[in-house]
């Protein structure tokens, strides 16, 4: 049918894919490091405290909103309930630290046990399809919230407590965690860390497979793949993250409440990834940066800055499905267009 | 080799299969014929595991799958391919098949690409090409790692004549070169006479005849179903 | 104790008038309304205003006509354009609208709590049976079995609402029928507005009125709605006096578990059987 041979299609193209694929984990990789070395300048220049907190606030909202976002790009499921995740994860730091024991156990401890839950959970749930997937996650989510709202003696209840962060931690000086610039450096690391595991992932096996299983999840088990068992280890893995951004959450705050469970919580971080936009793995840090600041950047309509925000979020899932950043990289990609002197497309 | 035995499924009150049972011997080619609503798909369904609540038992090379899910008879060596186009739409063609190759002890991507004319559009993105090229595809998924039987649902359908000939002849002279068992519905005579070693004919749910190409063409009962439902 | 069960029944049947209303719009549409909840609240700040300067049944009134209209609106201009989209455009879509519907309440009336008193007609304290009962509660009980009672004689009795009810069970065979659904669509939807405004102004000497009213109630109203059995008015009904009776019982007898049982039933009706809401996607 075609004088073209197998090389020069075939294996040798998936070849040199495979290669391409290898490359651009390498250069992910000097990204990763140029962002975490970029922050550190950036950390001492602010002079503001309050600046550095915000920043601050919204890296651990961005890891959040992240979780959500992966989930939505990688299996096409909208969670309501990854709030619930990340307080826990909260809880799992804050309690050992408040009898005494040690900061790594109950890190351990959050990076285990909520994405174990998640995959049991996820053993069931992810069989239900649709909006139902996702009202699901939100009463679940939210039954996690109102257990630990009435668990006093465990939670603290309303009130949640506040604990104290040891002094080391395996034998290093903890008091970075104290201080709003290693706070930030330390947050920001973290999450630009994920970002590239979580880049891996996707480019992986696994993931692309996860990916196919998003398309079309019938032919993905007539061509042999268990879908269950992989939709519930992706939604353990969006737990996960959502967990780091719980412990992050409680460190940085020295205190933990089941507020971090509320379901509303997980709506923002949903928000955030939506209007950030999805396509891109690196969204959702943007919707949650925007979200934060629109309340500075925006003066006087700052004031109503809920409603921007709910504008925003409406004008995204109606018009502009790539979000915020689909925004920038179109705008991107056209601005190099023209500096290469192609013109517009 | 396929077996089915003593197959019956029922959609409520109604029997689209009723005590069918079917056997395929290794490397043979059966065509599936029968008028519509004769339970064709239905038994393809059963056979490839994607049909439950059915009763009765199937085997595969001796081995009963009756208890496996679908996923698990294809690991088993079963491919099917699907009436209605059933592929990545957003995946490239290239993507999906390498996929496909994961579960496989031997992934043939290349060979199947080549097979089915593919290889000049493998980096295009599946849902984006032509009708003709997505039903390939669709075989294509089914073909990877070289399964022992094949169950097809109208491969061709929806080609035009002269394409449908084509696909059916290389698929023929493909099967018996990797000797391949396979179970095809076809509602295109002339494709099933030309490549079938032997028919089996459905009508309403069960099994009306069976027999070689000429066996089927001049039997009495298979001209009087197929009239008979058309009147 | 039987105080306790008047409470119960009051709370179910507010949450009965507003869960009917998600009813209404999803057996139409097919869309889950996030909004749900806000316009329930605005609904009671509506009354509110309006009573200052014509009494409550007034505000009642003007309540649920603006809020009918208002949902009518919300047809034409989002659930309408949208119906290619897929259930979750119009999730974030509403979601997006409750934001902008509670900024708005912040705006004119700030986020305090403010107090609403029922109607002077239906104040105080009656005696039954050597109780004695508060009026109000037992009103909208009455009123929450009226609308029960009127959309009932509806459904069967008129045209209009046997399509309805023909379309909640089967929407595509309904629209195949010939019946246009969108036209239809913007009477039903904005008459389960109407239902939610109405909820909020009856609800309103009870909860108290606060923009963030709505979302306490968003949440009940779709575990009424879920238990209910999607698209069924009868079954609402069942949930909801059901849900009413734990939200109040369950505060007593089981105070730890009271929030999460029916967030445990709904889990478990969704995983047992989500047909309703997972068989509709685009």
């Amino acid at each position: 049918m075609t004088d073209l041979s197998v090389g020069d299609l075939g294996t040798g193209k998936r070849e040199r894919q495979a290669l391409a694929r290898r490359r651009e984990t390498l250069s992910q990789g000097a990204i990763l490091i140029i962002a975490i070395v970029a922050v550190i300048p950036v950390a001492y220049l602010v002079r503001s405290n309050l600046v550095l907190s915000l920043m601050t606030q919204a890296v651990i909202a961005g890891v959040l909103a992240t979780s959500v976002g992966f989930l939505i790009r990688q299996s096409g499921a909208v969670t309501f309930g990854n709030a619930a995740f990340y307080g826990t994860a909260a809880y799992c730091v804050a309690l050992p630290l408040k009898a005494g024991l040690s900061l790594p156990l109950g890190i351990a401890l959050a990076l285990v046990i909520p994405p174990a839950l998640a995959y049991l959970l996820g053993l069931v749930i992810v069989r239900i399809p649709g909006i139902a997937f996702s009202m699901l996650t939100l009463a679940i989510g939210q039954a996690l919230s109102e257990l630990a709202l009435k668990a006093r003696w465990l939670t603290g209840g309303e009130d949640g407590f506040s604990f104290a962060l040891p002094k080391t931690v395996v034998g290093l000086d903890a008091s970075f965690l104290q201080r709003p610039t290693s706070m930030l450096i330390f947050s920001w690391s973290v999450l630009v860390l994920v970002l590239f595991g979580l880049s891996l992932f996707s480019r992986s096996r696994y993931g692309r497979v996860v990916a196919a299983i998003r398309e079309n999840e019938e032919r993905a088990r007539f061509i042999g793949y268990q879908t269950v068992s992989r939709r519930a280890a992706t939604f353990a893995l969006s737990a996960f993250v959502a967990s780091i951004g719980g412990v992050l959450a409680t460190l940085y705050n020295s205190f933990v409440s089941p507020e971090t469970m509320h379901w509303s919580l997980s709506g923002m971080a949903l928000i955030m990834a939506i209007i950030g936009g999805t396509q891109l793995l690196w969204g959702a840090v943007v919707g949650a940066a925007f979200v934060f600041f629109a309340k500075d950047w925006a003066g006087d309509i700052g004031e109503h800055w809920q409603a921007v925000i709910g504008v925003i979020l409406i004008v995204v899932t109606v018009g502009l499905p790539g979000g915020i950043s689909g925004a920038m990289m179109q705008i991107a990609s056209r601005g190099s267009r023209l500096f290469k002197g192609r013109g517009a497309p | 080799m396929i077996e089915g035995h003593n197959l019956t499924r029922r959609y409520g009150a109604v029997a689209a299969l009723r005590d069918v049972s079917i056997s395929v011997p290794e490397g043979e080619i059966r065509g599936l014929i029968g008028p519509n609503g004769a339970g064709k798909s239905t038994l393809i369904d059963v056979l490839s595991g994607r049909a439950e609540n059915a009763s009765g038992r199937v085997s595969i090379q001796g081995r009963d799958v009756t208890q496996l899910s679908a996923q698990e008879r294809r690991v088993a060596g079963l491919g099917r391919s699907f009436q209605r186009t059933n592929i990545f739409a957003n995946l490239t063609i290239a993507d999906q098949l390498e996929i496909a190759g994961f579960t496989v002890s031997e992934a043939n991507v290349d060979e199947v690409m080549a097979e089915l004319g593919l290889l000049e559009v493998a980096n295009e993105v599946a849902g984006q090409t032509s009708y003709g090229i997505q039903r390939r595809v669709d075989l294509a998924l089914a073909l990877i790692g070289r399964p022992k039987v094949l169950l097809l649902d109208e491969p061709a359908a929806g080609l035009s004549a002269a394409e449908s000939i084509a696909l059916s002849r290389h698929l023929r002279d493909l099967v018996h070169r990797w000797k391949v068992t396979v179970l095809i519905v076809e509602h295109d005579m002339e494709v099933v006479f030309s490549i079938c070693d032997r028919i089996t004919v459905l009508h309403l749910g069960q099994v009306l005849t069976e027999g070689t190409p000429d066996q089927i063409r001049t039997s009495p009962e298979v001209v009087k179903a197929y009239l008979g439902s058309a009147a | 104790m039987i105080v306790q069960l008047i409470n119960g029944l009051a709370y179910g049947g507010l949450l009965y008038v507003v869960a009917v209303g998600l009813v209404l719009i999803f057996g139409l549409r097919q869309v889950v309304n996030f909004a749900h909840g806000s316009l329930f609240m605005l609904g009671a700040y509506v009354g509110y205003v309006i009573s200052f300067y014509a009494g409550f049944w007034a505000g009642l009134v003007v309540a649920i006509a603006a809020l009918g209209i208002l949902g009518s609106l919300l047809d034409i201009a989002v659930f309408g354009p949208l119906r290619h989209r897929g259930p979750m455009t119009t999730v974030l879509v509403t979601f997006g609208l409750a934001l902008i519907l509670e900024d708005f309440a912040q705006a004119i009336w700030g986020k305090g709590l403010r107090l609403q008193q029922p109607p002077p007609f239906l104040s105080g304290t009656v005696a039954i049976f050597g109780d004695s009962f508060p009026v109000y509660r037992l009103a909208v009980i009455a009123m929450a079995a009226i609308v029960c009672l009127g959309l009932a004689i509806w459904m069967r009795k008129t045209r209009v609402g046997l399509f309805v009810r023909a379309s909640s069970v089967d929407p595509e065979g309904t629209a195949m029928q010939g019946v246009n659904t969108d036209r239809l669509s913007i009477l039903v939807v904005g008459l389960g507005t109407s239902l939610s405004g109405l909820a909020g102004v009856i609800a309103a000497p009870l909860l108290s009125l606060s923009p963030s009213m709505g979302s306490y109630v968003l949440i009940d109203s779709f575990i009424v709605v879920v238990l209910g059995g999607i698209g069924s008015f009868s079954g609402a009904f069942l949930a909801a006096i059901l849900i009413g009776q734990i939200h109040n019982l369950g505060v007593i007898f089981v105070p730890s578990l009271a929030a999460v049982i029916p967030l445990a039933l709904m889990s478990l009706v969704l995983m047992w059987r989500p047909s309703g809401l997972a068989g509709t996607a685009a």
